[in-house]
């Protein structure tokens, strides 16, 4: 007869478990409750995206700023086809994400142990994004100090973009963050910033979305079902409206 | 041996009880059902039970534009309730407004409509209220400010708004018409809400039913207008409206929505049928219906566009909404009132429909207070005031604002 192993557990057993425990902590934590007959209403009740005011910075320091402002203008720069990452409004998206739940990964899981995968598994860094930024742009800054003389923003065009490239592609080595690791989330970040809904603090008048003809948050095109092989030209639409809702005149 | 003697009690008390029963009573079964389903009829829990409260043990407060007045404690509590009160006593409640010791109610009691119910009825609500549960609730039903809380005051505010008298049959009509303007007229008092109100909140009975505003909510017209009532609504439709809270028109909302899971939808179907049939065949009001706005008015451009952005999908574009679920706009009642105060009210705080037996869902309105202005509230509003075949005079975003304000309070 073998002797009882009382702590002994199937690897399902585990991870039914484990499951049990997130119901747990999610009906917690949401305030699970059971509800009735009709759903519970509430006047005045609404859940709106999560936003910050415009004008200022939540979370980059003045020089932060300045240096974020230049490096959105060389993702993005102005051309034939739309204005600038800096005029549309990209450094202040990232920064009010930063200041957000965004910017500590709230909703990941941020626990140890961080060990360096495979390029399969993803991000394994323990650097929320606030660290990233930060550490990121000082690195930045602290390069061109050093080896340009100069302050990244006060580099003509051209070996801005050289610089940036060779954070890019992992020709320049910061101490403190992965260099290649700090472009690909302000590139992702930036794009973000120029392609979401303005309302969050980018894409300023819809300038993206005007250039690509996306129509934006709209949720019923039954009146335009029928109209087949017609350029529609439909005014993209923000989450807080869009032009034509005032009166003209 | 103790046994036994709680057998023979036992025993004992049956036979007591049946004696009881088998001698005519009062408060015979059918009595106190059919008193019940009057008091059903009535709506007298809009009033007299608190949400969550017990039945009929009073704390709902009505704001009237005098002040606040207090459903009273109608269980038969004798000292907070009115478990005192003979029943000749109730009948001069329900036909004169008078209470116990001869004090004068307030018309927010609709004594002004129940005058018109018949002896036997009220009769029959006595038998029922004395058979609920008794609950010991103080409720100071008068938290009117001075001048309006004296109450000899009501003396003469009687004798300009009260004709006392029950209900007396017309006999040029059918005896459905008249059960209708029975219930309309007297116990379901639909001219408490729907019946505009003079300075002194009184009614305004030449102008009987043609729509009033109460506590932020209007009620419309529900005469057979067919441009601001309910006149291009069938009898079976009107009747699938009291019964189940919605119909291919429209769903009731705010107070309605109330009126019908608390009281309608429990009418019998004779009873619903002869207030439609009264609605239907009693009045029209006779305004004049304003031209609708030109499609190029400015207001009417934005509202478009609004309405295009943040109605139109579940209203349709068209107007109609889709039947029994999301209200129709074109040809509404509601939209064609004078007064636009439900139209901004359910625009800004939302709104949830009565759930009832027949139609459980209740579906509900998002509040779109936070990301539509004044402005853009009252430009949609008059769009849809103004489109359709819809016209009624254009909402003002001073009329937003103020209620907004108000509802937020």
């Amino acid at each position: 007869m073998k002797p009882p192993l009382p702590f002994k557990q199937s690897r399902r057993h585990f991870l039914a478990s484990g499951v049990a425990a997130i119901f747990v902590a999610v009906a917690s934590t949401a305030g699970a409750t059971i509800i009735k007959g009709v759903a519970p209403f509430k006047p005045f009740d609404y859940n709106p995206p999560e936003t910050l005011g415009t004008g200022g910075w939540y979370f980059f320091t003045p020089q932060e700023a300045r240096l974020m402002e230049a490096l959105v203008e060389c993702l993005i720069p102005a051309d034939e086809l739309s204005v600038s990452g800096l005029d549309a409004g990209c450094a202040e998206f990232i920064d009010r994400q930063l200041a957000g739940s965004y910017g500590t990964f709230e909703r990941l899981y941020m626990q140890g142990p961080f060990v360096a995968g495979t390029p399969e598994q993803g991000d394994q860094s323990p650097l929320v994004p606030q660290r990233r930024y930060r550490l990121g742009l000082a690195a930045l800054e602290r390069h061109c100090q050093q080896t340009l003389g100069k302050s990244f923003v006060e580099l003509p065009g051209e070996q801005k973009d050289q610089v940036i490239t060779s954070v890019q592609n992992g020709e320049i080595v910061f101490k403190d963050i992965d260099s290649k690791m700090f472009f690909a989330i302000l590139l992702q970040n930036t794009m973000e910033g120029f392609f979401a809904d303005p309302i969050y603090g980018g894409n300023r008048d819809m300038v993206s979305w005007k250039m690509l003809g996306f129509p934006g948050a709209r949720y019923d095109y039954r009146d335009y079902i029928d109209r087949h092989n017609e350029k529609l030209d439909l005014p993209p639409l923000s989450i807080s409206g869009r032009p034509e809702w005032h009166k003209k005149g | 041996m103790n046994n036994l003697l709680l057998k023979s009690v036992g025993i004992l008390a049956f036979t007591a009880t049946a004696a009881v029963a088998q001698a005519p009573r009062d408060d015979s079964f059918e009595k106190v059902a059919r008193g019940r389903y009057l008091a059903t009829l009535a709506d007298c829990s809009a009033c007299h039970t608190a949400a969550g409260g017990a039945p009929f043990a009073g704390g709902v407060v009505l704001q009237t534009p005098f002040g606040d007045l207090v459903g009273a404690n109608i269980t038969p509590d004798p000292d907070t309730g009115i478990g005192r009160y003979t029943e000749e006593e109730f009948q001069r409640v329900m036909s004169e407004g008078i209470g116990k010791g001869g004090y004068h109610l307030y018309g927010a009691m609709p004594f002004t409509a129940y005058t018109k119910v018949s002896k036997s009825d009220n009769s029959a609500i006595y038998a029922y209220l004395r058979s609920v549960e008794p609950v010991r609730n103080k409720v100071e039903t008068n938290q009117l400010p001075f001048p309006f809380n004296i109450r000899a005051s009501l003396i003469g505010w009687n004798f300009l708004n009260f004709s006392k008298g029950e209900f007396e049959k017309n006999p040029d009509r059918s005896a459905e018409w008249n059960r209708g303007a029975y219930i309309v007229e007297g116990l379901g008092h639909c001219g408490t809400c729907h019946t505009p109100k003079t300075s002194l909140g009184g009614d305004e009975n030449d102008r009987f039913l043609e729509g009033a505003t109460l506590q932020n909510w209007h009620a419309p017209n529900i005469t057979a207008d067919r441009h601001r009532g309910i006149g291009s609504w069938s009898t079976d439709e009107i009747v699938q409206y009291l019964k189940t809270g919605t119909n291919r028109f429209d769903t009731a909302s705010g107070p309605m929505a109330e009126e019908v899971e608390n009281s309608s939808q429990h009418w019998n179907d004779a009873d619903l049928n002869a207030v439609a049939v009264y609605l239907k065949e009693s009045r029209t009001s006779a305004t004049e219906v304003p031209d609708a706005l030109d499609a190029d008015d400015t207001r009417i451009v934005a509202g478009k566009n609004i309405y295009a952005d943040r109605c139109s999908a579940c209203h349709t574009p068209d107007g109609n909404g889709i039947p029994r679920l999301f209200p129709k706009l074109s040809s509404a009642p509601l939209v064609n009132s004078d007064d636009p105060t439900s139209l901004i009210r359910v625009v800004l705080a939302g709104s949830r429909a009565g759930g009832t037996q027949a139609s459980p869902t209740g579906p509900a309105m998002p509040s779109f207070a936070w990301n539509l202005s004044d402005d853009d509230v009252a430009n949609v509003l008059t769009y849809i005031r103004n489109r359709w075949g819809n016209s009624a005079v254009p909402v003002a975003a001073s009329e937003v604002k103020e209620l907004r304000e108000q509802l937020q309070e």
